[in-house]
C-alpha cells in the first residue's frame, strides 16, 4: 500500500468551498452506486443477487479508490485498489488504451478465491488516462471441483491471470472461448461478465461528465482532498480509542482432525490501529485457507463498522488501518493453497476483533454472531425428466447482541446475504419444504439476548435422491458472548433416521425422507440475570425462549 | 359531449396537516378550491366542513355534485405510526415466522446498529395450521379445518384480534384453501375483517405476499370505520351521487373495493399529483417528463410516457428511516413508481463532520418550519435560502410579518457559515446548489434504471417548492425544457378531477415463454378481465368502454429482475412468442443496453390493467378561475412588477424582471433572467432561458445549453 504522506491536505490549498467539495465528492459516490445498481440489475448469478457478492469502484490514475459502492460487500472495495495498483506495475500506464478491460480471479491478488472474478478497465478524458472502473463479482460456475477435499488451488476451477478480455475495445475471442470452455454454465457466467462490463461503461461516462460539469482535467485533485479528509475522519475516530494492545484468540470447528485457531491482537497507537494474527493455525490442505487480501477485507470491515456509521469511504479509509498475518498461516497461505471455502476462515475474524476490543470499547462492539461464518446448503440433483437442478438455500444464523439491543435473529453477518423465497425454490427444484422458522433457545441469553437461528426442514420430493452438500462451522464452536453473556446454540444437522451429517460434508438425501439443518443463534451481552424481567417475559409468551432457567438461575455473577 | 345536468365532481385530499378541496363544475367551467386543518381523529367532520364551504362558495346544492373523489394519507400514516388494528396470522404450519424473518438482509450494511422496520402482527398472535400447496398447485396435505377453527378461536377469543390475515404458501397459484379458511372463520365471526393473501397479491413469494395480507388486515378496521363515517355523513348531507377512491396506482376504485382492499389505497395522496402531471402533459403534447413535485419535507419524482405515469407492483411501507430503501414492510401493490428524496423546502443545512454542507434529509416541517416563518425554526432551511437569494420575495412572503424574521435568517446562515469557514451569501447559495443536487442525482438514478436519459424529457414541476427550483434541477440534469403548469402549488388535488376508474389485477404463473401454457393463461386473463368488468360496471353504466391493458413480468431465466413487457392485443397463444420475444427484447435493450440472444425467456406474472375512460374537465380554465373567477376583471394589467437582483445556483447573480405570472397572455416570451411569481410558488430563469406561456396557460422554459457554456463559465466562481 502507497503509505508516503499522512499529513492532511488543506483544502482551502486547492481553493474549493465545503460547498464545491460536498457537491463534488457526493457526485463520485452516486457514480459507484449507479453502477452497483447496474451490475446487480443485470447479473445472472443467484449468489451475487442474493449475497450480493459483488464490489464496484471507481479509481483515480494511480489506482486508489476515490468512491466505493455501499452496496454489495464493503469489505470488498479496497482490494480492487490494491489489484489496480499492482497491475499497473505490470502494465504501466502509459500502456493502456481506451476500451481495454483486463479481468483476473487470482485469489491472491483479488478477492479470495477462484469464483470470484475481478474486472478493471481504464478511463480516459481528453486523450488520457485519467482513472479506472473496477468491479469483482462472485460468478455462478468456475469450472473445477468445487469441493473441500481439493489440496490445491488449480481442482478448484479454472485460474485466470491479469489478462486482457477486450483490447482497443476489441474483445479477445481466445480468452472468450477458453473461459466458456472451462465452465459449466457459460451463458449465465458471460452474462454476468457483461453486468460487470455496464456497470464500468456506467462508472466511465458518469466521471467524464462530472470532469466536464466541473471544468476539471481529471481527478488527481478532487481524489487528494477527499482522501485526505477520510484518513483524517478515520485517524480522529482512532484517536479516541485509548491506546493498547488487545487480544483475544478463537476457536472453530476448521477441518477434519484440524480446528481453526485464530490469535488475534489489535494494536492502537495513536491514530493507528494494526491488527495481526500471528500464532494462528498453520495453513491447512483443505480449502479453509484465507488469502491476506481476505484476511484484509474481513478484519477491516468489522473495524470501520465501529469508527464510523457509513462514511463514503474511499482509499483515505483505509490508511491508518494495517493487517499482518504469518506467511504460511491460514490467514496467510502461500500459493498454490486450497482456498474456495475461506470465508470459513475470514468470517471469524470479526468475532475475533471485537472480542479484543471488548474491554475497551463495550458500548460499540457485538457478540459473536452465529452466522461468523455463514453456513451454506446446496441441493443438487435430476428432476423427474432427468433434467439437472442445483439450488442454494440463503438462510441466515442469529447476529450477535449489542451493548443496547438485543441481537437480530436470522440475519447474515458479517455478509450480507439474504434469504430467497421457500416458493420460488420450490418451484425449480423437487424439494418440499416442511418448515422455516425461527429457533427456539438458539440465541444466547444475556442482559441483551442474541439472535435467533433458524430451523430449516427439507423433503425430497422426487423419485431421485438428491444431493446435499453442507458447508459451515459452529458444530462444536458456539457464537460466544460479551461482557457476561452467554453462548448461541450450535448449529447442526440431522437427517429423519437420526444421522448427523457433520456441517462439512456431501451425503444424499433419500426419496421422500427430510433433513432438519439448524442455524446457530447468536452470542448474548452482558449478565442475562441482569436483563429486563419484562423482556423475559416477552421472550416466553413469544416462544422465543421456552424456558427463563438461563435467567433465573444465576444472580449475576457466575456466568462470565 | 353531452353532459348530464350534474356534472359537477370534488375531489378531497386529506393530507396530515390539510385537507385540500377542488369542485369542478364542468357547465360553467368553474373551478373552486378550499384548504383545511384535518382533523385527524375523525376527518370527515373537517371533509362535510369543506363540502358545505365549497356549496356556499358557489351556489350549488348537495344534490347537484355527482361525484366526490377521494384520497387520503390516513392509511400510509396508520402503517407508520403503527396504530392499526390488532392481527392475527392464520398461515402454513411451519411458516408461522416468514412475516418476521423477512428476506434476512440487514438494509443499511454500513450500520452495525441498523435495525429492520418491527412487525405488524407478533409472534404469538400467528399460528401456523396443517395444510400444503405445493409449487404445481396441487394439493399434498388437505386443510385441517378443526385447526382453522382453533387458531381463529385463540387468536380473536384468546387474544382479542380484530382482523386476520390467511397466508399458505402457494396460494397465488391455488387459493382454495385460504378460500376455504376464510368460509371457516366466518361461520364463527361473520362481521370479523379477513384478508386472503391471494386476493390481495397473489404473485409467488410468501414474505410479501404474507407482509401485504397483513398490512391489508392491519389498516382494513380503521379504513372501514372510517370510510361508513363518511358515507353516512355525506348521506346525511344529502350526496347521492358516487364516491370514489384514488388507488396508490392513480385509478379509481368504489367504496366497497377499498374497504376489501386498502393496502391498494396506501399511496393515493402522491398518487394524484402523477395523475394531475400526466393529464397536463397529455394536454400540453408532451411524451416524455419527468414530474417533480417539491413540498414542504420531500421531493418526489416520476416518469410520464405517452400521458401514463409508470406503475410498478413494489412499495415498502412504514420505513424506520424514510429514505433508507429496505427499512420498511415491502409490498406487492400496485403504486406510481415515484422516488421520494429527502428535499423541501423545510430541509434543514447543517456542516458535517467534514464541515461539508449537507442539507436534508432532516426537515423543519411545518412546525416549526423555516426559520423566516418566524414559529421558532432556528436552523437555516431551503425556503430560507430561497429568500436570501431572491428567488422568494420578502414582501409578497407571509405578508408582513416577514420584515420581523428575515434578519433572523441572515443570522442562521451566518452561524452555520461560521461552521463551514465561508460567508452567508455563500452559504444560502450553497444550500440550494446540493438540494439541487441531492435531487438531481436521484432523478439520474432513477432515470438510469430505466435506461431512460433526462436529455429526451421535459421537466414539470409542482408542489409549492417546485417551480422554485425547476430551473436549477433542470441544468443539473440537462433537461431542454421545463413545464411549470398554472397552479402548481395546488396541482395535486387536481388530479382527482381527471382520474379513470381502474382495476389493477394479477396473476403469479411463472413458465418458460417456450413452455407457457396459453389455455392457462387465457383463463387467468378471462378471469380477471370478468372480475375487472364487474367492479367496473359499479363505477360507470358504460361497460363498451372498458379498456383492458395486459402485460407481463419477463426476464432471461436465470435473472432477478423482471421487465414488465406489454402483450399484444387478441387472443394469446403459441403464435404470440415471437413477439412477445421482440418486445421483450426491445425493452431489455432499452434498459441495459444489449441483449443475451441465448438467453430463455421466463414470465413470472401476467398482469390486467382495466380502466373506465370518463370525460375530462378542462384544467386550464379551471386554473385560472380560481384567481379571478371565471373572467379576468382587469383584463390587461402590466405583467411586470419590477427587478430584483437574484443568485442562480450554476449561473451566479443576475438583475431579473420580476412577473406577475397570473397576467402574462399566452403567447407572451420573456427572456431570462426573470422571476415569475404567483400566489402559491414562483419560478425564477436565467439568462440562457426563454419563457413562453403556451395556450394552456403552462409556462414554458427552454434552456439553450449553448448559451449557457459559452457565457457561463467563470461565473460561478
Amino acid at each position: 500500500m502507497s503509505e508516503a504522506t499522512t499529513d492532511a491536505v488543506n483544502r482551502d490549498a486547492v481553493n474549493l468551498d465545503p460547498v464545491d467539495l460536498e457537491i463534488r465528492w457526493s457526485r463520485l459516490a452516486a457514480i459507484t452506486d449507479e453502477a452497483a445498481a447496474t451490475l446487480l440489475r443485470a447479473a445472472f448469478s443467484t449468489i451475487i443477487r442474493e449475497s450480493n457478492d459483488y464490489t464496484v469502484v471507481l479509481m483515480n490514475s494511480a489506482g486508489h479508490t476515490v468512491a466505493e459502492s455501499r452496496a454489495g460487500i464493503p469489505a470488498f472495495a479496497a482490494l480492487i485498489g490494491t489489484l489496480t495498483e499492482r497491475l499497473l506495475k505490470t502494465i504501466p500506464a502509459e500502456s493502456w488504451h481506451e476500451g481495454d478491460i483486463v479481468i483476473t480471479n487470482d485469489p491472491w491478488i483479488a478477492t479470495g478465491h477462484l469464483p470470484d472474478i475481478a474486472m478493471v478497465s481504464p478511463i480516459f478524458h481528453r486523450g488520457t488516462l485519467i482513472g479506472f472502473a473496477g468491479s469483482a463479482a462472485h460468478v455462478p460456475d468456475i469450472g473445477g471441483t468445487p469441493t473441500l477435499d481439493a489440496t490445491e488451488l488449480l481442482a478448484e476451477g479454472l485460474f485466470i491471470p491479469p489478462i486482457h478480455l477486450y483490447r482497443d475495445g476489441v474483445r479477445d475471442e481466445a480468452v472468450v472461448a477458453l473461459l466458456r470452455a472451462n465452465v459449466r454454465l457459460p451463458v449465465q457466467v458471460w452474462g454476468d461478465l457483461e453486468a460487470q462490463m455496464a456497470a464500468h461503461e456506467v462508472c466511465r461516462r458518469r466521471t467524464i461528465e462530472l470532469l466536464e460539469d466541473i471544468g476539471e482535467p481529471d481527478l488527481e485533485e478532487l481524489s487528494h482532498l477527499v482522501h485526505a479528509m477520510s484518513d483524517r475522519a478515520t485517524r480522529a475516530a482512532i484517536a479516541a480509542i485509548p491506546n493498547g494492545v488487545y487480544r483475544s484468540s478463537l476457536d472453530a470447528d476448521g477441518v477434519e482432525g484440524q480446528p481453526t485457531h485464530i490469535e488475534c491482537t489489535v494494536t492502537v497507537d495513536g491514530e493507528r490501529i494494526a491488527v495481526d494474527y500471528s500464532g494462528s493455525s498453520p495453513q491447512v490442505a483443505h480449502a479453509t485457507n484465507c488469502t491476506l487480501n481476505y484476511t484484509t477485507a474481513y478484519s477491516v470491515y468489522p473495524l470501520k463498522l465501529l469508527l464510523d456509521r457509513g462514511t463514503r469511504s474511499n482509499h483515505g479509509s483505509y490508511r491508518a488501518i494495517t493487517v499482518s498475518a504469518p506467511e504460511g498461516s491460514i490467514l496467510n497461505p502461500v500459493f498454490p493453497a486450497p482456498v474456495l471455502a475461506r470465508h470459513l476462515t475470514g468470517h471469524l475474524l470479526c468475532c475475533a476483533i471485537y472480542q479484543a476490543l471488548a474491554d475497551v470499547l463495550p458500548e460499540r462492539v457485538i457478540a459473536d454472531s452465529g452466522g461468523a461464518p455463514a453456513l451454506r446448503v446446496q441441493f443438487a440433483g435430476r428432476d423427474e425428466l432427468g433434467a439437472p437442478f442445483a439450488a442454494i438455500l440463503f438462510a441466515s444464523a442469529g447476529m450477535g447482541a449489542c451493548a443496547d439491543a438485543d441481537g437480530l435473529s436470522t440475519t447474515a453477518f458479517p455478509t450480507n446475504s439474504g434469504s430467497g423465497s421457500i416458493e420460488a425454490l420450490e418451484a425449480t427444484a423437487p424439494l418440499l419444504f416442511r418448515r422455516k422458522e425461527l429457533r427456539p433457545d438458539s440465541g444466547g441469553p444475556g442482559t441483551r439476548r442474541g439472535g435467533l437461528g433458524q430451523d430449516v426442514e427439507v423433503c425430497n420430493l422426487g423419485t431421485r435422491p438428491i444431493r446435499v452438500a453442507l458447508l459451515g462451522d459452529r458444530s462444536q464452536h458456539p457464537a460466544l458472548g460479551i461482557a457476561g453473556g452467554l453462548p448461541g446454540a450450535l448449529a447442526h444437522a440431522r437427517y429423519e433416521d437420526g444421522t448427523t451429517p457433520p456441517l462439512k460434508s456431501v451425503s444424499a438425501l433419500a426419496r421422500g425422507s427430510a433433513i432438519t439443518i439448524s442455524f446457530a443463534g447468536g452470542g448474548g451481552y452482558g449478565p442475562p440475570a441482569d436483563r429486563d424481567r419484562a423482556a423475559v417475559a416477552a421472550d416466553l409468551l413469544a416462544g422465543l425462549i421456552t424456558t427463563t432457567d438461563a435467567y433465573d438461575a444465576h444472580d449475576g455473577t457466575g456466568t462470565a | 359531449m353531452t353532459e348530464a345536468a350534474s356534472s359537477c365532481t370534488i375531489g378531497i385530499d386529506v393530507g396530515g396537516t390539510f385537507t385540500d378541496f377542488v369542485m369542478h363544475d364542468a357547465e360553467h367551467a368553474r373551478t373552486h378550491t378550499a384548504k383545511l386543518l384535518t382533523t385527524p381523529e375523525d376527518p370527515s367532520r373537517a371533509i362535510i366542513d369543506g363540502i358545505r364551504r365549497l356549496l356556499e362558495a358557489s351556489g350549488m346544492r348537495i344534490d347537484q355534485i355527482a361525484r366526490i373523489v377521494h384520497g387520503t394519507t390516513l392509511i400510509t400514516n396508520t402503517v407508520l405510526e403503527r396504530t392499526g388494528a390488532k392481527v392475527g396470522l392464520i398461515t402454513t404450519e411451519g411458516f408461522r415466522d416468514v412475516l418476521e424473518m423477512g428476506r434476512e438482509i440487514r438494509h443499511d450494511a454500513a450500520d452495525l446498529y441498523a435495525r429492520p422496520a418491527p412487525v405488524l402482527v407478533p409472534r404469538h398472535v400467528r399460528i401456523g395450521v396443517p395444510e400444503r400447496i405445493t409449487a404445481d398447485a396441487n394439493e399434498l396435505i388437505p386443510l385441517n379445518e378443526p385447526a382453522v377453527l382453533k387458531a381463529a378461536q385463540e387468536l380473536v377469543d384468546g387474544h382479542g384480534a380484530q382482523a386476520l390475515a390467511i397466508a399458505f404458501l402457494h396460494s397465488y397459484a391455488n387459493p382454495s384453501h385460504e378460500r376455504r379458511a376464510r368460509e371457516l372463520v366466518r361461520s364463527l365471526y361473520p362481521e370479523l375483517p379477513i384478508s386472503l393473501s391471494a386476493d390481495v397479491a397473489p404473485e409467488i413469494g410468501e414474505y410479501e405476499r404474507t407482509n401485504t395480507a397483513c398490512v391489508n388486515a392491519y389498516v382494513q378496521p380503521v379504513v372501514g370505520a372510517y370510510l361508513d363515517r363518511l358515507e353516512k355523513d355525506l348521506a346525511a348531507l344529502g350526496f347521492t351521487g358516487t364516491l370514489s377512491l384514488m388507488l396508490s396506482s392513480g385509478g379509481l376504485t368504489t367504496l366497497a373495493q377499498a374497504k376489501a382492499v386498502p393496502v391498494a389505497l396506501l399511496e393515493s395522496g402522491p398518487a394524484a399529483g402523477a395523475v394531475a402531471a400526466a393529464h397536463l402533459a397529455e394536454q400540453a403534447g408532451e411524451d416524455r417528463v419527468i414530474a417533480f413535485d417539491m413540498g414542504g419535507t420531500t421531493a418526489k419524482m416520476s416518469l410520464i410516457e405517452g400521458g401514463l405515469p409508470h406503475v410498478t407492483h413494489e412499495f415498502e411501507a412504514g420505513r424506520v428511516d424514510r429514505f433508507k430503501p429496505g427499512s420498511g414492510l415491502p409490498l406487492k401493490t400496485a403504486v406510481i413508481d415515484m422516488i421520494e428524496i429527502g428535499a423541501g423546502g423545510g430541509s434543514i443545512a447543517a456542516a458535517d463532520e467534514f464541515a461539508l454542507l449537507k442539507v436534508g434529509p432532516r426537515s423543519a416541517g411545518s412546525v416549526p418550519g423555516p426559520v423566516a416563518y418566524g414559529r421558532g425554526g432556528a436552523r437555516p432551511t431551503v425556503t430560507d435560502a430561497d429568500l436570501l437569494t431572491g428567488h422568494l420575495d420578502p414582501d409578497h412572503f407571509l405578508g408582513g410579518e416577514l420584515t420581523l424574521t428575515l434578519p433572523q435568517v441572515r443570522e442562521a446562515f451566518e452561524e452555520l457559515a461560521a461552521r463551514l469557514g465561508i460567508d452567508a451569501g455563500r452559504a444560502a447559495a450553497g444550500t440550494l446548489q446540493i438540494v439541487t443536487e441531492n435531487m438531481a442525482a436521484a432523478t439520474r438514478m432513477h432515470l438510469s434504471e430505466k435506461g431512460r436519459d433526462p436529455r429526451a424529457y421535459t421537466l414539470m414541476a409542482f408542489g409549492g417548492a417546485g417551480p422554485v427550483h425547476a430551473y436549477a434541477l433542470a441544468r443539473s440534469l440537462k433537461v431542454p425544457r421545463v413545464m411549470v403548469p398554472m397552479g402548481a402549488g395546488v396541482l395535486s388535488a387536481f388530479g382527482f378531477l381527471v382520474a379513470d376508474p381502474a382495476v389493477e389485477d394479477v396473476r403469479g404463473y411463472a413458465t418458460t415463454l417456450p413452455a407457457a401454457d396459453w389455455a392457462r393463461v387465457r383463463e387467468l386473463y378471462q378471469d380477471m378481465e370478468s372480475h375487472a368488468a364487474a367492479l367496473l360496471r359499479r363505477m360507470g353504466p358504460d361497460t363498451a368502454q372498458i379498456r383492458h391493458a395486459r402485460s407481463a413480468d419477463m426476464r432471461y431465466l436465470g435473472q432477478g429482475f423482471e421487465i414488465t413487457v406489454a402483450l399484444p392485443d387478441g387472443p394469446l397463444s403459441d403464435s404470440c412468442v415471437e413477439e412477445l420475444r421482440r418486445r421483450f427484447t426491445a425493452d431489455y435493450v432499452a434498459v441495459f443496453g444489449r441483449e443475451l440472444p441465448e438467453g430463455t425467456l421466463e414470465v413470472t406474472n401476467w398482469r390486467l390493467t382495466s380502466s373506465l375512460p370518463t370525460p375530462r374537465p378542462s384544467l386550464v380554465r379551471s386554473a385560472s378561475a380560481q384567481h379571478g373567477g371565471d373572467a379576468n376583471p382587469n383584463p390587461t394589467p402590466n405583467p411586470v412588477r419590477g427587478r430584483r437582483a437574484i443568485q442562480l445556483p450554476g449561473v451566479g447573480v443576475c438583475e431579473a424582471t420580476v412577473y406577475d405570472r397570473p397576467a402574462l397572455e399566452p403567447g407572451s416570451s420573456v427572456r431570462g433572467p426573470a422571476v415569475f411569481e404567483e400566489h402559491e410558488t414562483s419560478c425564477a430563469i436565467g439568462p440562457d432561458a426563454t419563457a413562453t406561456i403556451d395556450a394552456h396557460h403552462n409556462l414554458i422554459i427552454d434552456i439553450d445549453y449553448a448559451y449557457a457554456h459559452s457565457a457561463s463559465e467563470g461565473a460561478e466562481t
